[in-house]
């Protein structure tokens, strides 16, 4: 078992290191699933009792609260059956709170409240698109951040190549960073090699 | 998340950087490569680093002039737009930095004018990078003489005096052992008119005055020859991968078709009361700038002089002096414009603090 939740903890891109608490309700529910598993092999060992993967559960529970966010932004039904690449009526089974276990949704809740760099790390390695994605993250997350690129800003383009959201450019060998579909995640300012970005946060929504 | 990898053939470098955005590589060619450490100066991340060049020149220890850091480097292209001899290169999904209009270049060039070239060759031998070419057409040396030739074969006695002095090898003369049916020594006289240059001096020489020969040049040459069948015509090329643009070509052309461009402009400082005359400096010196000259008496001297016409100013010679006695001071360097500020100071930095 310990294996498995550390592989677990590998896939997930988490640090045990002082965030263990935040994480407890995840490693609950994927212990909960494994020890109901039907192992078929080992590497199929990411399949609960009705044969779905489990990234695809939690991805439910992501969109389900992005469409409740779209529909209570105004949004309809077909509009966000569009934005989100799903059928009308599976988002409206998602809405009526059908086809989806209450677990999946309580731990999309728990994702979305990580801080923005492990809700987008996360996020996108269940995902594995950068505009779905960004979608799900600006969605659920409504803190928005101004963006600062200084003059020391060499235009190596790493920023861009790390950038999951493709919010960064490259312009007359400066970065420019689109601060609206900026998530905050600070992991272009962690690679700069000349410290050149600043990302702050201006509107905390909670 | 997004790393670099890094090949190594022979002593040349290739660092690579591949995301769905964009494919970034450098690519760094020793033989081209002058070990001026400019590239390690410039780079902002410190992933360049300078080998021991006074090593590789005097001992000839095998191995390149810089190594980089794949861990370090972030392919910002700075060492490959301030290379001054472009060893260095970047490439943005395989489109050089070079030919982008938002990357700074460095201003240098080397043209030969072929309007104006003679096609002397004395830029091809004075190149100290052999990057100079000059292929020449000579003119027709029959189109620079005018006359008449003619043997009287009945006369002529195939003695082969003619055949033996003419300086154009113009007589040819077809020799056989002479037998009892046929008891001559020659079968047959002819003159080559297209080498012949009407010099006479086959008619003088002829013991049995058999050839009739007349030079026309002086007194029909205007008339017979026309001016423009005794130009030399040619072409000029210049190797821009071997060329550092020392301006050799330029000092040296006696009709002033070389021009050279230098990015770089400065002064070098020798302190003679230091230098040991090791000949490190003569030696890396891509432009056969410095030299040790030949004393009175004919010795290999040991004061150094420089001839800063020549002089690029990489600083290649500082940088491999032992005992400090070369100091490059750079003044200017001189490139197309960039909206960076970042590049600007970078560049700008270059500049030695006078």
């Amino acid at each position: 078992m310990m294996i498995l939740i550390l592989c677990l903890s590998t896939y997930l891109n988490i640090h045990l290191n002082g965030y263990c608490e935040k994480y407890t309700m995840i490693y609950k529910y994927f212990v909960l699933n494994f020890t109901r598993n039907i192992y078929k092999n080992e590497n199929e060992s990411v399949i609960n009792t009705h044969g779905v993967q489990m990234p695809k559960h939690i991805v439910s529970g992501l969109k389900y609260l992005t469409a409740v966010e779209l529909i209570r932004e105004g949004l309809s039904q077909k509009e966000v059956a569009k934005i989100l690449e799903m059928d009308r009526s599976t988002v409206s089974h998602y809405l009526n709170g059908r086809n989806l276990s209450w677990n999946s949704i309580e731990v999309a809740e728990i994702i979305t409240k990580f801080c923005p760099k492990d809700f987008l790390t996360l996020t996108y390695a269940l995902v594995n698109d950068s505009e779905k994605t960004r979608i799900i993250v600006k969605t659920c997350s409504k803190k928005s951040y101004e963006t600062n690129i200084q003059d020391s800003c060499i235009g190596c383009g790493l920023c861009v190549d790390t950038c999951l959201l493709n919010a960064i450019v490259l312009d007359d060998l400066k970065a420019h960073i689109d601060s609206d579909r900026c998530n905050g995640c600070n992991m272009c300012r962690d690679v700069c090699p000349t410290n050149s970005i600043k990302i702050l946060e201006v509107n905390n929504g909670y | 998340m997004v790393t670099n990898t890094k090949e190594v053939k022979d002593k040349d470098i290739c660092v690579q950087r591949i995301s769905p955005e964009e494919k970034r590589e450098l690519t760094f060619k020793d033989d081209v490569c002058i070990g001026c450490g400019i590239c390690s100066n410039i780079c902002p991340t410190e992933a360049i680093e300078l080998s021991d060049i006074g090593a590789i020149v005097r001992t000839g220890v095998d191995e390149a002039k810089i190594s980089v850091d794949e861990a370090k480097c972030v392919l910002c292209g700075m060492c490959s737009s301030a290379c001054p001899v472009d060893a260095l290169d970047l490439k943005l999904d395989e489109k050089s930095i070079k030919e982008m209009a938002e990357y700074p270049q460095l201003i240098k060039s080397a043209e030969i004018s072929d309007d104006l070239c003679i096609y002397c060759k004395a830029c091809e031998t004075a190149c100290p990078r052999d990057a100079i070419t000059i292929a020449r057409i000579l003119p027709e040396r029959s189109d620079l003489v005018t006359g008449e030739i003619e043997i009287d074969k009945d006369t002529c006695i195939s003695c082969g005096i003619c055949e033996e002095m003419c300086p154009a090898d113009a007589i040819e003369m077809e020799h056989h052992e002479p037998t009892s049916s046929d008891p001559t020594v020659s079968a047959d006289i002819n003159v080559n008119k297209d080498k012949c240059v009407y010099c006479l001096i086959c008619k003088k020489s002829c013991p049995v005055d058999a050839i009739k020969a007349v030079c026309r040049s002086c007194s029909y040459g205007d008339y017979d020859l026309k001016a423009e069948d005794a130009e030399t015509t040619g072409s000029s090329f210049i190797d821009d991968e071997t060329c550092v643009n020392c301006g050799w070509c330029q000092e040296i052309c006696p009709v002033d078709a070389a021009k050279v461009e230098k990015a770089l402009e400065g002064e070098l400082v020798l302190d003679q009361d230091t230098c040991e005359a090791c000949g490190a400096c003569v030696e890396i010196c891509p432009c056969n700038v410095l030299s040790f000259p030949e004393d009175e008496f004919g010795e290999q001297g040991d004061v150094l002089k420089a001839d800063e016409s020549f002089c690029i100013y990489c600083g290649a010679c500082e940088n491999v002096c032992p005992v400090e006695a070369i100091n490059v001071k750079r003044t200017a360097v001189k490139h197309t414009p960039t909206k960076s500020k970042s590049w600007e100071k970078k560049l700008s930095e270059l500049k030695t603090q006078i």
